[in-house]
């Protein structure tokens, strides 16, 4: 079945260790930020895959920026190693991946008049302030996800724990929109 | 002693207070059944009743049958015949507000020492009168909830005088707000914060919607707070506001330039052209307005230049132009220069 969204991020959080030792690693690994009083977690970003961790000291990791869940796998498992070859003992090679976020977008490849969707849509799960932001603000309840709707036609699906859940939010969206004529 | 009359009185208020709390719930429920009658006629189902004040009778315009007859008017029993005489006779005072945190119920003793035949009072009770109007001034605003509101309702009525709104505005304004203070969401939020958030609501409940810029101006808040706080209390308050037109900007634009109603009009219809052919989606609704106008007053002859209608529209001359050409190239409109 073609898939009619491209994930843009997706944000997972893990446990690598029981402790980190922040200052420790921004030592030992080359291209880590830490400012202590700006945030409390140390920033790591990573080439290819592209990607950014945040690390913390009661050892949980989050980790943004990939395109997509397997990238999340490969990405976390490759920081493990590396974190395990700085000379922490205690790292676990092979964690539990927490997807918490993903955000999608997705084209419907027509334009749109968000006046009539707002109507259409109903006034209490929209947001729609043009002086404020171009987009419509769609918030779905189940799948809980927030779709943002643009007069070009393009979708941006953010809030989703799978990428099946953001699919369905688009799906939603169509299936409302063509019921009320508007697509 | 003195304790004891307070408790006393204190029980005798609570007793009034639970009194008056029953004779109201019966009172609405015998309202209720009788709304069902004074407003549909139970014959035809029509919504359409006349009062006719001749004859005291309820009919129904529809099929004429006489709903009630014999009800009770609820004017004054004097007559005047001049603005005097009505004041001398009426004895109401000013019409409830909500704009005032007692909603303009509580009295306070005249400054002016007679008493109700005219006479002047005696020395004696001059002091006592004196300190009874210090504490009935003293009692208006009891508890901190009170203040803070008499603060923000003071804050709407400086922020609306500043825009020039009209009184129902004001009115509009003060019960979201009044709103806003009973679900609790002014906690963790600057007063002024919200009261702003619950001008620029009224302003668009009432169709003369303001724009957040002009709202910043006046108030302490930015401009983001603003609309940070008024996602936020709409959403709770579940206010179904549509988003603002752009027609609805044009009178005030107009006049701010000193522009001939002909040319409101014509900016009126290139709106309502853009609004049919759907080009004002994801705009915001002052650049197309301006931009409408600009166009308009270029038709009409009397032209201003880019940064006179920007300015009084709070937009940049970049928007105007953008949004000009994007007009004047769906709607066919030639623009001489």
């Amino acid at each position: 079945m073609e898939s009619t969204i491209n994930i843009e991020n997706v944000v997972a959080s893990t446990k690598l260790a029981e402790e980190f030792d922040l200052h420790k690693i921004e030592a030992e690994l080359e291209g880590a930020e830490y400012n202590k009083e700006k945030f409390p977690g140390l920033v790591y970003r990573v080439k290819s895959p592209r990607a950014a961790f945040l690390i913390f000291t009661s050892g949980k990791v989050v980790c943004t920026g990939a395109k997509n869940v397997d990238d999340v796998r490969t990405v976390i498992t490759n920081m493990a190693q590396t974190l395990k070859s700085i000379g922490f003992e205690n790292i676990d090679l092979e964690p539990e991946i927490h997807v918490q976020n993903i955000v999608a977008s997705a084209d419907l490849k027509t334009d749109l008049n968000l006046n009539a969707i707002a109507l259409g849509l109903g006034l209490e799960n929209i947001e729609y302030e043009p002086e404020q932001f171009p987009g419509l603000v769609y918030r779905i309840k189940q799948p809980k996800v927030v779709v943002l709707i643009f007069s070009s036609g393009k979708l941006v699906v953010t809030g989703g724990k799978s990428p099946e859940e953001c699919e369905e939010g688009v799906r939603i969206v169509r299936e409302q929109l063509e019921n009320m004529g508007l697509l | 002693m003195e304790e004891i009359e307070k408790i006393r009185e204190i029980e005798r208020t609570e007793a009034e207070k639970l009194k008056e709390r029953t004779r109201l719930k019966r009172e609405k429920e015998k309202v209720d059944e009788f709304e069902k009658f004074t407003v549909e006629c139970p014959e035809c189902g029509s919504h359409t009743l006349v009062r006719d004040y001749e004859r005291a009778e309820l009919v129904c315009s529809d099929c004429g049958l006489v709903i009630d007859e014999n009800f009770i008017d609820q004017g004054p029993e004097w007559r005047a015949f001049d603005h005097d005489q009505r004041m001398k006779r009426s004895r109401v005072g000013a019409p409830m507000t909500y704009t005032i945190h007692d909603k303009g119920l509580s009295t306070m003793i005249d400054w002016r020492n007679r008493d109700s035949y005219g006479k002047t009072i005696s020395s004696k009770n001059r002091a006592q009168l004196y300190r009874l109007r210090k504490w009935q001034r003293r009692i208006r605003v009891s508890n901190a909830t009170e203040r803070n509101l008499a603060f923000a309702l003071s804050e709407l009525d400086r922020m609306a005088s500043a825009l020039g709104l009209s009184r129902n505005v004001r009115e509009t304004a003060a019960v979201v707000y009044r709103k806003a203070v009973d679900k609790n969401l002014i906690r963790g939020r600057s007063i002024e914060g919200v009261a702003a958030a619950a001008l620029y609501a009224a302003c668009r409940q009432c169709n003369v919607p303001r724009t957040l810029d002009e709202i910043a101006e006046v108030s302490r808040v930015s401009r983001k707070e603003i609309g940070r706080t008024y996602r936020f209390v709409s959403r709770e308050l579940a206010l179904k506001l549509m988003p603002t037109s752009p027609i609805d900007y044009i009178p005030r634009f107009c006049s701010g330039l000193n522009l001939k109603g002909e040319v409101q009009a014509k900016g009126i219809e290139i709106l309502r052209q853009a609004a049919e052919k759907e080009l004002t989606s994801g705009r915001g609704p002052t650049g197309v307005a301006a931009a409408a106008i600009y166009i308009a007053s270029i038709l009409c002859g009397d032209r201003r230049t880019q940064r006179e209608v920007a300015d009084v529209a709070g937009v940049t001359e970049v928007t105007i132009r953008n949004r000009y050409k994007e007009l004047a190239e769906e709607l066919d409109i030639e623009i001489i220069l």
